[in-house]
C-alpha cells in the first residue's frame, strides 16, 4: 500500500511539475490560440495535495487529492459579463488506505472522494453593471466581515468541513444560487441586497473519514437494541423560504474618522449548521434525530481603520484595527451531558439560543518585513428556554462537548518572505480558552510564474470535547504542488 | 499577499508620495535654469504623480523580475487614477488590478493618497481567493516591494520632506544602457544634478544623486550610496511627452531598478496610457473592487 502511495505521489508530482517547468507562455499562447472568442478570457490550474497523519497510531495517509480548476469570463460589453469557475477533484486516499475498504462506494463517491455533483460548478453568474446598481445573478459566494478564518458575520454561504478548516477558504465555501444587487447611495456608500432561494447545510465528513467530527463519531456509535434514524429537514425552495440579506457600507472621507470603513448587516436566513432534535419511541427503542435548519435573524456590523497619522507623534501609525459583531436571534442548540466523560446519553434536548459573537483584529508590519496579524474572538451563547443547568450544559455542535457561556479564541499569524518573495514562510496559531490549540507553520516557494510548491504541518492539541482537541490524533504534514496557467 | 499589493502600488506610484504642495494641480511645470534644488524636486514629484492631469488610465503594465542568471518572472496589471486636487485632503485615488500571473489574477488595490505629507495612504485590497475586501497597513519604508528592487519608500511613501536637497550643477547625462533592450538612453541629455540626503539617519542609503531631465522634469537616473559612500543601487526612468495630446504631459514609459550587490533588477514597462479620459470618482470605491473576479 505504501508503495502505491509513493508511486501515485511521484506520478502526480511529475505530471504537475513537468507542466510547471514548461514555459508559461507556451501554454498561455496555446490556450489563446484555441480560444475562438476574443472576448473570452480563460485561466485554470492543476493541483496535487498530499497529507500524512503523524500522530501516534494514526500515521496514515490522510489525503491524496488531485484537482483541476477552470475559470472563464466572457465580456459581452462594458455592462454585461458572464463568469464561471469549474472545479473537479478526486481524493484517492479512500482507494489507497485499507481502513476505508468498508466504506460503500456510495459514501465514498457522494461524501468523500469527489465534490458534490452539483458543486463541480463552483460559480456561474451574470454581471450587469449600471451607473446606479451592480447586479450579479447566479451561483456565487458572498463574504461579509473583516475577520480572518473565523465566521462572525460571514454567514451567507455554508462551509464544507470535510477537511475541517484546513483547506483554502476559497475551497471551503459552498456556493449558493442568489441575486446580489449593490447600489451606490453616495460616492463611497452603498446598499447591498441579497435574495437567496437556495439552501445547503454545512457538509460534515462521515464517521469513518479522517476528519470526522467528534459529534459525528459519537452519533454513529450504536447502542445495543436501539435503532437510530436521522432525518434531514431542509427548507423547501419557496418564495417564503427565500433568504434575505442587507448590507449598508460606507467609507468616511472627511474628518477625524477619514478612511474608516464600516458596515451594518442584516441577514434573514437558515442556520447552515442545523440542529438536532431527538425523539424517542418505544418499544422497540427507536431514536429519531431530526436535523433541522433553524430560521435565524442576524444583526451585525463591522469596521476597519488604518491609523494613517500617528496618535502621538508617529506612535500608532500603520496599525490596522478591525472588528465585527453579530447578534444571532432564534438559533437553537442541543443541551445534555458530555458522553465522553460519564457514558450517559449526550443529547438531552434542544433549546432556543441567542448568540452574540464579536471579534477584534490588529495588523501591523514590524521589523521591516514581518507581518503580524492577531485577533480576539468571543462567542456568547444565551439560552432563551429553561433547562436544568445543574445537570446539563449547552453542547458544542462539532464535538458535543460542553459549551461555556463565553468561549474565547485568540489567533496570531506571522508571515515574512525571502529570495525576492519567492520563499514565503508563515505560521498560524489559534488558541482557545479551554487550552485548545492549533499551530500551523507553512512554507511556499514560487518555482516560476506558474508553479508553486508548498508544505507545512498542522498540529492540534487539547481535550477531545473542544474545537481542535477533537483532532488531537490528526496532526498532519502536507505538501502541495500547484500549476496555474 | 499584502506585499504583492504594495508591489503593484510601487509599480504605479513608483514616484514616491512627496507632493509638490506649492505647485498647482492640473498644470504642467518644467524646470528652468535658476531654479533652486527644492523647486526642481517639487516639479519632479508633481510629474511622478501625474498631478498635472485630471485622470490617468494605464491599460497594460508589465513588471519583470530578472535575476543575475537571467531567470525572469513576470506580472501584468492595469491601473486607473483620478487626481482630486486636495478635495477632502485627498490628492489622488488609484485602482490597480493584477491581470497576470494566474495565481495572482484579479487582485485589486484601491489607494487614497492624501496631501498631508505626515499621513500614510489608506489601502484596501480585494483578495480573489477570499472573495473579500481587506484593509491593510502600509509596509515599512525600507522594506522591499514584493521582491522587487524598489523599496516601499521609493515606490510609494517617500515624501518631499523626507530629504534635503542640494543642486550640484547642470550636466549632460553620460547615458544609460537599458538592459531590457540593450539600447543606450539619454546620452548627452542636459540635466540638473541634485544631491538628496535623507532626514532619517541611519537609513538604508546615505545619499542619492538625482539626474532630472530639463525637458520633461522627470528624474531619469538615481544613484544610491551606502553609509560608506559606495554606489549600491541605480534607478533608471524613461520619460516621454504624452502624444497625440498637445498638453505636454510627461509620462514614464519604462523603469529599471538594479541592485548592484546582487545583480537582481526589476523592469517596468508602461504601455497604452491615456490621460483625461473622464473617469468618475465612483470608480474608486470598494464597490469597484468587488467587480474583480478570478
Amino acid at each position: 500500500m505504501r508503495i502505491r502511495v509513493l508511486i501515485g505521489f511521484i506520478i502526480s508530482v511529475i505530471v504537475v511539475g513537468a507542466a510547471g517547468l514548461t514555459q508559461a507562455e507556451v501554454i498561455s499562447n496555446f490556450v489563446d490560440k484555441i480560444n475562438p472568442f476574443e472576448k473570452l478570457e480563460l485561466a485554470g490550474y492543476l493541483k496535487n495535495e498530499t497529507a500524512f497523519g503523524f500522530a501516534d497510531e494514526h500515521d496514515e495517509l490522510q489525503k491524496f487529492k488531485n484537482a483541476i480548476d477552470l475559470k472563464g469570463n466572457y465580456k459581452l460589453n462594458d455592462s454585461v459579463e458572464f463568469y464561471t469557475n469549474i472545479n473537479f477533484w478526486y481524493d484517492a486516499v479512500y482507494d489507497i488506505e485499507g481502513r476505508f475498504n468498508d466504506l460503500t462506494d456510495k459514501v465514498k463517491k457522494s461524501q468523500l472522494t469527489m465534490p458534490e455533483d452539483k458543486h463541480i460548478i463552483r460559480e456561474l453568474y451574470m454581471d450587469v453593471y449600471t451607473d446606479a446598481v451592480d447586479l450579479r445573478l447566479g451561483k456565487q459566494f458572498v463574504v461579509w466581515g473583516t475577520t480572518d478564518g473565523v465566521r462572525i458575520l460571514d454567514l451567507v454561504n455554508p462551509l464544507d468541513y470535510r477537511e475541517w478548516t484546513l483547506k483554502e477558504f476559497s475551497d471551503l465555501r459552498i456556493p449558493l444560487w442568489m441575486l446580489k444587487a449593490e447600489g451606490g447611495i453616495t460616492k463611497n456608500s452603498g446598499l447591498q441586497l441579497l435574495l437567496i432561494p437556495d439552501y445547503e447545510p454545512n457538509y460534515y465528513p462521515p464517521a469513518d473519514a479522517p476528519f470526522a467530527l467528534r459529534a459525528t463519531v459519537i452519533g454513529a456509535q450504536a447502542t445495543p437494541g436501539v435503532t437510530v434514524k436521522t432525518i434531514e429537514n431542509k427548507p423547501e425552495r419557496t418564495v417564503e423560504n427565500t433568504k434575505v440579506g442587507l448590507r449598508w457600507r460606507d467609507v468616511i472621507e472627511e474628518g477625524m474618522f477619514s478612511g474608516l470603513e464600516y458596515t451594518l448587516n442584516y441577514l434573514h436566513t437558515y442556520d447552515s449548521a442545523a440542529s438536532y432534535y431527538v425523539a424517542v419511541a418505544a418499544p422497540p427503542p427507536v431514536i429519531t434525530l431530526s436535523r433541522n435548519a433553524e430560521q435565524i435573524e442576524v444583526f451585525g456590523g463591522s469596521f476597519s481603520k488604518t491609523i494613517t497619522k500617528g496618535l502621538v507623534g508617529d506612535f500608532g501609525k500603520g496599525w490596522t484595527l478591525r472588528g465585527e459583531f453579530a447578534y444571532i436571534s432564534n438559533g437553537a442548540m442541543n443541551y445534555g451531558k458530555d458522553k465522553y466523560n460519564d457514558g450517559t446519553e449526550d443529547i438531552e434536548g434542544t433549546v432556543d439560543v441567542d448568540q452574540i459573537n464579536y471579534a477584534f483584529g490588529f495588523d501591523k508590519t514590524f521589523l521591516t518585513n514581518w507581518q503580524f496579524s492577531t485577533q480576539f474572538i468571543q462567542l456568547i451563547s444565551k439560552p432563551k428556554e429553561e433547562f436544568d443547568q445543574s445537570k446539563y450544559t449547552l453542547l458544542f455542535g462539532p464535538t458535543r462537548g460542553p459549551l461555556d457561556k463565553f468561549e474565547n479564541l485568540i489567533t496570531l499569524k506571522v508571515s515574512t518572505d525571502f529570495i525576492h518573495e519567492r520563499l514565503k514562510p508563515e505560521v498560524l496559531v489559534i488558541y482557545g480558552d479551554d487550552n485548545d490549540w492549533r499551530i500551523s507553520p507553512k512554507v511556499s516557494f514560487e518555482v516560476n510564474d506558474n508553479l508553486i510548491l508548498a508544505g507545512g504541518i498542522h498540529i492540534f492539541e487539547g481535550r477531545p470535547q473542544h474545537l481542535h482537541g477533537q483532532l488531537d490524533d490528526l496532526d498532519q504534514i502536507f505538501i502541495e504542488t500547484k500549476y496555474s496557467w | 499577499m499584502k506585499k504583492l499589493i504594495l508591489l503593484i502600488l510601487a509599480v504605479f506610484l513608483i514616484s514616491g508620495v512627496a507632493l509638490a504642495s506649492e505647485l498647482e494641480y492640473y498644470k504642467v511645470y518644467q524646470p528652468k535654469a535658476g531654479m533652486t534644488a527644492d523647486e526642481i524636486m517639487q516639479i519632479k514629484y508633481h510629474n511622478k504623480y501625474s498631478l498635472f492631469g485630471h485622470d490617468y488610465r494605464l491599460s497594460k503594465c508589465t513588471i519583470l523580475y530578472v535575476e543575475k542568471n537571467g531567470f525572469t518572472q513576470k506580472k501584468e496589471a492595469i491601473r486607473e487614477r483620478i487626481v482630486l486636487g486636495g478635495k477632502n485632503g485627498v490628492s489622488y485615488k488609484d485602482v490597480v488590478v493584477l491581470t497576470e500571473p494566474t495565481q495572482a489574477k484579479g487582485l485589486a488595490v484601491l489607494t487614497w493618497t492624501y496631501e498631508d505629507p505626515n499621513r500614510d495612504q489608506d489601502i484596501w485590497l480585494w483578495i480573489p481567493s477570499l472573495k473579500k475586501i481587506r484593509k491593510i497597513s502600509a509596509s515599512e519604508s525600507d522594506d522591499s516591494f514584493m521582491g522587487s528592487d524598489f523599496t516601499v519608500e521609493e515606490a510609494s511613501t517617500r515624501k518631499f520632506s523626507d530629504e534635503t536637497y542640494k543642486l550640484i550643477g547642470e550636466k549632460n547625462f553620460a547615458g544609460y544602457t537599458f538592459e531590457y533592450t540593450g539600447e543606450v538612453k539619454y546620452k548627452g541629455t542636459p540635466c540638473f544634478v541634485i544631491e538628496a540626503t535623507p532626514t532619517k539617519s541611519p537609513w538604508y542609503y546615505s545619499k542619492r544623486i538625482v539626474w532630472v531631465d530639463k525637458e520633461t522634469g522627470g528624474n531619469i537616473f538615481d544613484e544610491y550610496y551606502d553609509a560608506n559612500g559606495k554606489l549600491f543601487k541605480t534607478l533608471f526612468r524613461e520619460w516621454n511627452i504624452y502624444k497625440p495630446e498637445t498638453k505636454g504631459y510627461p509620462k514614464q514609459d519604462a523603469l529599471e531598478c538594479k541592485d548592484l550587490r546582487s545583480g537582481h533588477r526589476t523592469v517596468i514597462l508602461n504601455q497604452d496610457e491615456a490621460y483625461d479620459v473622464g473617469l468618475s470618482e465612483r470608480n474608486f470605491t470598494a464597490k469597484t473592487l468587488e467587480r474583480s473576479k478570478w
